[in-house]
């Protein structure tokens, strides 16, 4: 109630406001307040749903904890079992693969395209393929699952024979423990190419077309304004997509438990995955902690590691 | 940029360009044809217009589950939208354009929860939801949304408002909010769609928390029913790919109606790193 009236007596005062004494004084106070009311909710939300998670993540990474009862602290055990658990070796080999298979693939093609799209200036293709690459990032892994699936195991002659022409039979993709992961990962990429392809149009846009028509003056071809112009000025970007294809990638949930589940076997199971099915399939919350802990630290190297390069990269310029 | 006359490169890459597009937008349509289809096995796929029927989306309108997957979902984001834009702007409006105490930090420190991946602190916030007696709830869903990305666009985007403009509104009598609502929310309009967009897309694709949180069959969202749907109707391939479908409509509707705003956005997170 008093809030209320602070307000409407700082917002009458406001105009004038030569009269000083005591109105003036509770505006003032409530000027100093006003700030933290505006955060106030998010600062809340944040910390409840952030903040409190992070601590508490830490806290019973260091218990025997099931969530039906209270935990019960257990010291590092959770942390040394991580050193022998074979499972995880897996875990963290299966996330490793799949993000060498990923980024790298989805980085060059998405360069590449960048530049055939940034060539074109606004031709009809340009456009076309801007929004045929951007589309699939559109779709939910839910949606991803029910299509793919589908398709590869149709029997429609054209999915087959797209398949075909690199040799492989679509419908033992995901079923077979040796393809099923190098599958997700393809799956991956023809879902987010076209929005790293985005960010690198932005990236190729901001270079000064001066570079290019000095080039063209001392005669210089195609490639080598490839490799001597564009890849350069363009690395801060690069930069990015790599560790944003990184992180991503480390993190990859949806699009597997959609697709594989983690199945055949272990073949696709990855950190997210182990960690998910530690608390929610076997009730082994205290030691899901430990491993999401792993990953924290893992990602938040790399932000670092980062930061680090981009501000090398843009103080060069 | 100048030479685009016609060329035997620009027709290969022009050629190539539209090649790997409709690569890429194949899968979609298969499964827009597919849902098209009368049949229930995607072994008898037409492509022939007159064997088109809706048949399977209306099927999708009478089943009762599936259109309570529908309204979870659009609660989940509207309130979502909603809740972030208006804790964002506040926020953002406080960190751009007000002096005080502890400013940096706050804005550091929440801004660090950016970088928490969503998988450390899924178990814990499912304590916390659990511990309140929420699952189940559409504030499970709802509440824990906004996060440090939107605070940080909104920030970034008021800071670019003119101090002058805000001194001239002072003057003529405008308190702190009547400012924040009347003068600095219409000159953010286009950050603010942007925020829209990747909230909505957030949101509406939402797969892992929702999952999580509405463990009951009347509580999942579209996105999450749509993937248990999966091993339950395994033969009804025409009914599954025209849930698909209409999951995938209203991102699609989105990026058409605003397709320069994504891209925009796309491109502006690169330039954030």
């Amino acid at each position: 109630m008093n809030g209320l009236r602070n307000r409407g007596g700082r917002r009458k005062d406001a105009v004038p406001a030569p009269a000083g004494g005591a109105a003036a004084r509770v505006g003032g106070r409530l000027r100093r307040v006003s700030p933290y009311l505006y955060i106030a909710p998010i600062a809340l939300t944040l910390l409840v749903f952030k903040i409190v998670p992070f601590f508490l993540s830490l806290a019973l990474s260091f218990t025997r904890y099931d969530i039906l009862t209270p935990p019960v602290f257990n010291g590092l055990y959770n942390y040394q079992k991580l050193l022998g658990d074979v499972m995880l070796g897996d875990a963290v080999r299966n996330t490793l693969l799949y993000a060498v298979i990923v980024v790298p693939i989805q980085t060059v093609l998405a360069l590449l395209l960048a530049c055939c799209v940034v060539g074109k200036g606004n031709r009809l293709t340009a456009r076309f393929a801007k929004a045929a690459f951007f589309i699939p990032y559109l779709t939910s892994a839910s949606i991803i699952g029910i299509v793919w699936k589908t398709l590869l195991n149709s029997d429609i002659a054209a999915v087959e024979g797209f398949f075909a022409l690199f040799g492989l039979n679509a419908s033992t993709l995901l079923g077979s423990s040796k393809t099923a992961l190098p599958t997700l990962a393809g799956i991956a990429i023809w879902k987010d190419l076209g929005y790293y392809m985005i960010i690198y149009v932005a990236g190729l846009m901001n270079i000064p077309q001066i570079y290019y028509e000095a080039a063209r003056v001392d005669g210089a071809n195609k490639w080598w304004e490839f490799f001597k112009i564009t890849l350069p000025l363009v690395k801060p970007t690069t930069i990015l997509v790599v560790f944003l294809g990184i992180t991503t990638s480390f993190q990859v949930f949806d699009l597997l438990y959609n697709l594989t589940g983690g199945g055949p076997g272990t073949s696709t199971m990855t950190l997210v995955m182990y960690a998910y099915n530690l608390n929610f399939k076997s009730n082994n919350a205290g030691y899901a902690m430990a491993v999401s802990n792993v990953l924290l630290l893992i990602v938040a190297v790399l932000s670092i590691l980062q930061r680090k390069f981009v501000r090398r990269e843009t103080s060069e310029w | 940029m100048k030479q685009n006359h016609f060329s035997l490169s620009q027709l290969l890459t022009d050629l190539l360009l539209l090649a790997l597009g409709a690569l890429c937008l194949a899968p979609l349509v298969y499964m827009v044809i597919m849902s098209l289809n009368d049949t229930y096995s995607s072994f008898a796929i037409s492509f022939n217009p007159k064997d088109f029927s809706l048949h399977h989306y209306w099927d999708i309108l009478q089943n009762d589950k599936l259109l309570r997957y529908l309204f979870n979902s659009a609660v989940y984001s509207v309130g979502g939208v909603l809740l972030t834009v208006a804790y964002s702007c506040l926020a953002g409006y406080a960190f751009a354009k007000m002096d005080f105490k502890g400013a940096n930090i706050l804005f550091f420190v929440l801004l660090l929860t950016m970088f928490l991946p969503t998988e450390v602190t899924l178990v814990p916030q499912y304590i916390i939801i659990k511990n309140l007696g929420w699952l189940n709830t559409y504030q499970a869903l709802i509440l824990p949304l906004p996060g440090a990305f939107g605070l940080f666009i909104m920030r970034q985007a008021m800071l670019g408002v003119p101090k002058e403009l805000m001194e001239a509104a002072r003057i003529d009598g405008c308190g702190n909010f009547r400012i924040f609502y009347q003068i600095m929310l219409p000159l953010v309009k286009s950050s603010i769609i942007m925020l829209v967009i990747f909230t909505f897309m957030a949101t509406w694709n939402s797969f892992l928390w929702p999952l999580v949180v509405g463990t009951k069959e009347s509580m999942r969202t579209f996105t999450v029913g749509l993937s248990t749907m999966q091993t339950q109707y395994d033969n009804n391939v025409g009914g599954m790919m025209a849930s698909a479908t209409i999951s995938f409509l209203p991102p699609f509707l989105l990026y058409l109606v605003l397709q320069k705003r994504f891209v925009e956005g796309v491109a502006m997170t690169g330039l954030k790193g």
